[in-house]
């Protein structure tokens, strides 16, 4: 069956029927259908240059926010500049829906893997798959928990940018001259991202001594509705919140509309302004920021990490040493650096939801 | 009238053209023919009785001018006009209309808003909202037409059958109706309410409405119709004015054949009451249960016919239901053989019961699966193997087929054919054949005849003698009194929940059964 | 009548055995126009990737059968997985090490399953509640319990470092199909040849008339939900295998895949019709068209649109079907 010598035939070719027989035949008896070199085999799938790469299979968890859209985006045009064919999925979350995207990108031969993991743990067997196919693995923005599979992670140093941003936060609180009661909206604890931001802000909060006092850790699990629950009820038990920090920008929606309907939705040069930092920059922090409300948000490097992700993949075709580890180092934008900062946001560029 | 243009098709005897006609109509379903070459008409003011036994295209010639079905071949005229209706509306605009056997009321809704269901009377100016005023009044005048005392605003829940019965009629003459199709209405109607119907009837005629009524109550159609139209296999074979036919007659043409009784002669002759054994099959003793029966006791014996006359509520069928274990009863006891009976059906079944339901379309069988399925459901246990109740299915095929031929359902009917498809007659083989198959020693029997020809009649009732002489014991509930007295050793008879009276076969007398299950507490 | 739909055609699409047909078509299009689809590493990721669904659809369609419907399929999966690496996992698990971890998970990820099988089962029949607000409601509750367990115990929603011994089933895909179809060959079995499965099919078709029949209504609705709930508990055990991981999450977007396989393969959602063999290819119909439309570089959300638009299509066969056997 490697060696079909017609050329491509409308109809069915016994010859491939016969491989699907085949296929089930073996499988039935337990051969590992995932086998690299059955893959290789395969006259229909496209094979690379030794050292070149053609397709790269890119394959994320969710599509249900700017941030993943605009890296997706990202990733779809830089592999198109380097006339790269890029193939697509997306598991809704589903980690076994994943695993049978990755096994399909082995399958077609590609030359790389992007993957964004549903989590840290259910990633590992992916990787493994991919590793025994000879396959590079770049985990985007997302890591993986400690395992012996061999793969590399771009991801943002959420700790370090976050530092950055509520140390901003906690000087612009001083400046009050009164000890704020804060906030944190934390993320879904099983994403070592939303770990990484939590850690950062206690680190900040930690190093400024009394400025600040913690009153609420708000958990959201990255659901908006959550989110909006728990600030409700942080402020009914403490109105006088002064400072918040959401683990993703995209929960500015929800404080916005508890602010709004206590009267405390103020600009950050007006009387009665609770301070406001974010992550991610997205189109609304920025927004927000431009219009004044928001003090501060850190920004992920999105278009830095999609072109090291790829140059990740096309280095380890090449044949050289690829660090497993690629840190986003990013940078805090406030109020005060807005103007020269805005043009490396990646919220800045993205057309804004009405 | 349009019809001017087209010639009369009916013999000449009227200038007007029929209201309806038939004209050489073919139908068949997947090349079986249901209908051959269909011929008569219905004239305006006259009452038409269209009989026939089940499957002989009754039911495909109704559904025919009522939109559901399109013929093959042939033309239908109403008041001259061809008619091709392609759905309820078009039937609607004809000005037909349908009184069914199975009711087409909502239950839950007022008597005004059944009667108005697809047109409402709109408020003033054409405005989108009801005018509940007006919707009363245009109520009041068609109950008042059909001599309905209740106020509009009742819900149909509240109305005994055969009131329902004369608010279909109601309905369609609110729809301006010229043509009226009844198939079956008497089925669940009391003597009374019958009376009421055909008064009703008679009235509507004198206002030039034509009506084409179907029934297997052959009296009714010999004492009420004007015109008469026998349809057997598809084929009319036999029509003209009721005044030429009789009731023998009649039967010989539907089945074909001459049927001198209606009733088989049971051989052996029944018991004599005074030597039956000692210990009766079924003892119930004082069985009560509040606002349903009271107080019932009655022995029934081996081999013994025991029926239970009575009106529609008199708490027969309740009675049936408590027998079987599907509702309880408050004190009283039941005994079979000397042994307490209790439990759900599935322990009375074991001990030998056996309950064929007045309804056999949602409580005797399982219309959308197949003829065998249906017969083997009961006794299913018995070809089951432990330790995983694997079925024997060959054992299950063999008792299929023969308690199939022994039924002589129809050998159109193939195993795997849908219950559903299968006429009335042979559905109600069907649930006989399952219990059949179960050997039973007690068979309640809850109107067992109800809706089917005069053939698969005298089929049933020869089952009931053919079980009876082995021994069990039958106990027949019926509406019809005649049927009652052609079959059963002993009548009972309930009125309100209590027995009313007992007749052995020696002092059988309708107007005596029928008295008792009237009686209040006016003589 | 519908002339529109010619008689042959109605006649082939009212026998639900067509359903057969289904996949084998679809098979041979996307074999003639779909560039590396019939190869054998490609068909064989995709039967692995259907077991899961063939396991828990086989469940659904005894449900189905009934005249019920179990919606609480993919909370049981989230809880299985999590208990069951509660009991085995190498980090956190109550038997952590011991050579009982396995057999002890498996049997409490199966017990998990039938416990709230019953639960549902005994909600409907006894207590006279609608399957799908029952089988609603035990989802939200047990998905919620199993986030709780993995979060009090774990701190984090995965449980890892499972043994060895129980993730063959996942390395082993030989070993897996031979659970899934030995799991559905069973099921056919009891429902073609046992009483029970007769009872099953009158219990769907007419309960009044099988309870007067003799048949024991409430018991035959309440295992049909165990039966149900221990299928997902059989599909929770090959995901969690395969991904080595224990987590609340499992299974999240598998539910109209379910009930879609099963109508497609000719159960009907009235109660009373229903095939293994039927329900198996329509498993197998929707796994050639996810992976023969995405072989076609078709993006994830045309290929759900996709999907959702056939299973709307096989519902209303099913009304139809009804309806075309009525008439004739």
């Amino acid at each position: 069956m490697s060696a079909n010598p017609t050329p491509r035939h409308p109809h069915p070719s016994p010859c491939r029927f016969i491989a699907g027989l085949v296929a089930v035949l073996l499988l039935l008896t337990g051969c590992d259908p995932s086998d690299p070199s059955a893959g290789k085999k395969s006259p229909a799938v496209p094979t690379a240059a030794p050292g070149g790469v053609r397709t790269i299979g890119v394959a994320f968890e969710t599509l249900q926010t700017e941030f993943w859209v605009a890296g997706f985006d990202k990733l779809k045009s830089e592999c198109k500049a380097r006339n790269i064919t890029m193939l697509e999925a997306v598991a809704d979350g589903d980690a076994a829906r994943q695993f049978d995207q990755v096994k399909n990108f082995i399958q077609r031969g590609v030359d790389g893997i992007i993957l964004v993991p549903k989590d840290g743990k259910t990633v590992i067997p992916m990787i493994r798959a991919a590793n025994a196919a000879a396959i590079p693995v770049v985990l985007y923005n997302r890591p993986a928990d400690p395992t012996d599979a061999r793969h590399t992670t771009v991801a943002p140093d959420n700790a370090a940018i976050t530092r950055e941003t509520v140390d901003y936060l906690i000087s612009v609180a001083k400046r009050t001259g009164r000890k704020q009661k804060a906030m944190i909206l934390l993320g879904d604890l099983s994403d070592v991202n939303a770990l990484g931001r939590r850690d950062g802000f206690e680190a900040a909060v930690q190093a400024a001594g009394d400025a600040v006092d913690v009153v609420a850790r708000v958990p959201t699990d990255w659901n908006q509705e959550k989110a909006l629950a728990g600030v409700q009820s942080a402020f009914q038990a403490h109105p006088d919140i002064g400072l918040i920090f959401t683990s993703s920008d995209f929960m500015f929606p929800s404080i916005k509309s508890v602010l709004s309907s206590l009267g405390k939705w103020r600009k950050y040069d007006q009387a009665g302004h609770v301070i406001l930092g974010g992550f991610d920059g997205d189109a609304t922090a920025y927004q927000l920021m431009t219009e004044g409300y928001v003090d501060a948000t850190g920004v992920q490097d999105v278009y830095w990490e999609a072109e090291q992700a790829i140059q990740a993949i096309v280095d380890a075709r090449a044949g050289k040493a690829v660090p497993a580890r690629i840190d986003d180092r990013g940078f805090a934008i406030t109020q005060e650096n807005l103007k020269q900062l805005a043009p490396r946001m990646w919220g800045a560029k993205q057309p804004l939801r009405p | 009238m349009k019809g001017d243009t087209t010639p009369p098709t009916s013999g000449g005897r009227e200038t007007r053209p029929p209201a309806v006609s038939f004209e050489d109509i073919e139908k068949g379903f997947f090349g079986v023919p249901v209908l051959k070459r269909v011929r008569f008409s219905a004239q305006a003011g006259r009452i038409t009785g269209l009989v026939g036994e089940n499957g002989a295209g009754k039911s495909t010639l109704m559904n025919l001018l009522g939109g559901n079905l399109q013929p093959d071949s042939g033309q239908l005229r109403v008041n001259g006009s061809p008619y091709a209706p392609r759905g309820s509306g078009d039937a609607r605009a004809a000005g037909i209309a349908f009184v069914h056997q199975e009711l087409n009321l909502f239950p839950n809704l007022s008597i005004a808003e059944n009667l108005f269901l697809t047109e409402f009377p709109r408020a003033a100016g054409g405005l989108p909202w009801i005018d509940r005023r007006k919707l009363r009044d245009r109520a009041r005048h068609l109950l008042d037409q059909v001599d309905l005392a209740h106020d509009p605003d009742t819900p149909v829940e509240r109305l005994p059958p055969g009131e329902r019965q004369l608010l279909e009629i109601a309905r369609a003459l609110g729809a301006q109706a010229h043509l009226l199709l009844l198939d079956e209405p008497t089925t669940s109607l009391s003597v009374r309410e019958c009376a009421r119907l055909f008064d009703l009837m008679h009235r509507l005629r004198t206002r030039g409405i034509a009506m084409v009524y179907i029934s297997h109550a052959l009296g009714d159609v010999l004492n009420h119709c004007d015109d008469l139209v026998i349809l057997r296999d598809g084929e009319v074979v036999g029509r003209g004015p009721a005044a030429e036919f009789t009731q023998e007659r009649l039967v010989s043409l539907m089945v074909g054949r001459e049927l001198n009784q209606l009733y088989p002669v049971r051989t052996p002759p029944p018991v004599p009451a005074d030597s039956r054994p000692r210990e009766p099959l079924l003892d119930v003793r004082g069985i009560t249960q509040p606002g349903r029966v009271r107080d019932i006791s009655f022995r029934l014996a081996p081999g013994e016919i025991l029926g239970v006359a009575g009106l529609m509520g008199a708490g027969r069928s309740e009675l049936a239901r408590i027998l079987f274990g599907l509702d309880p009863h408050a004190s009283g006891e039941i005994r079979v053989e000397g042994r307490p009976l209790e439990g759900g059906p599935r322990r009375r079944i074991r001990e030998g019961l056996a309950f064929l339901t007045e309804d056999r379309r949602h409580e005797g069988l399982c219309l959308e699966a197949s003829v065998a399925d249906n017969l083997a459901l009961v006794t299913l246990g018995q070809h089951a193997r432990t330790p995983v109740r694997w079925l024997d299915l060959p054992g299950i095929g063999t008792a299929v087929a023969r308690i199939r031929d022994a039924l002589q359902v129809s050998t159109r009917v193939t195993d795997a054919q849908p219950v559903r498809t299968l006429s009335g007659g042979n559905q109600q083989k069907v649930v006989l054949g399952k219990w059949l198959l179960s050997e039973p020693r007690i068979l309640i029997l809850d109107e067992p005849t109800r809706g089917i020809d005069v053939g698969a009649r005298f089929e049933i009732y020869q089952w009931i003698h053919r079980l009876a002489d082995r021994g069990s014991g039958i106990l027949v509930i019926s509406s019809e009194i005649e049927e009652l007295i052609g079959l059963c050793d002993r009548i009972l008879v309930m009125r309100q929940g209590e027995l009313s009276g007992e007749f052995p076969r020696g002092e059988f007398n309708r107007e005596q059964i029928l008295a008792a299950a009237l009686h209040t507490s006016t003589s | 009548m519908n002339p529109a739909v010619p008689v042959p055609l109605r006649r082939l699409s009212a026998d639900a055995r067509a359903a057969i047909l289904l996949p084998l078509v679809l098979f041979l299009l996307l074999a003639a126009f779909t560039p590396g689809f019939a190869t054998a590493g490609n068909l064989g990721n995709l039967v692995v990737a259907g077991l899961p669904l063939l396991v828990l659809a086989t469940g659904q369609t005894v449900v189905l059968i009934t005249g019920g419907i179990d919606l609480s399929v993919t909370a049981v999966i989230g809880l299985t997985s999590v208990l069951g690496a509660l009991v085995m996992s190498g980090d956190a698990g109550w038997l952590r090490g011991s050579p009982a971890a396995t057999p002890v998970a498996l049997a409490v990820m199966l017990g998990t399953g039938a416990t709230v099988g019953l639960l549902n089962g005994s909600c409907i029949a006894w207590l006279r509640m609608p399957a799908f607000m029952v089988t609603l409601t035990t989802t939200l509750f047990m998905g919620g319990l199993a986030v709780w367990l993995a979060q009090r115990q774990v701190h984090a929603e995965s449980i890892y470092n499972l043994p060895a011994a129980f993730l063959l089933l996942g390395n082993r895909p030989g070993l897996a199909a031979g659970v899934a179809i030995a799991a559905a060959a069973a099921t056919h079995l009891l429902l073609t040849r046992t009483l029970l499965g007769r009872w099953f099919q009158a219990v769907g078709y007419n309960p009044r008339t099988a309870l007067i029949s003799g048949v024991p209504v409430g018991g035959t609705v309440v295992t049909a939900y165990v039966l149900s709930g221990m299928m997902a508990s059989l599909t929770s055990i090959l995901i969690t295998a395969r991904l080595e991981t224990g987590s609340p999450s499992h299974g999240r977007t598998l539910l109209l895949d379910v009930i879609g396989a099963a109508v497609i393969g000719g159960t009907s959602l009235f109660g009373g019709k229903g095939t293994v063999p039927g329900t198996a290819a329509g498993v197998l119909f929707l796994a050639l068209l996810s992976n023969g439309l995405n072989q076609l570089n078709l993006s994830d959300f045309f290929i759900t649109m996709v999907k959702g638009a056939v299973i709307l299509m096989a519902a209303l066969l099913d009304v139809r079907r009804n309806r075309w056997a009525r008439e004739s």
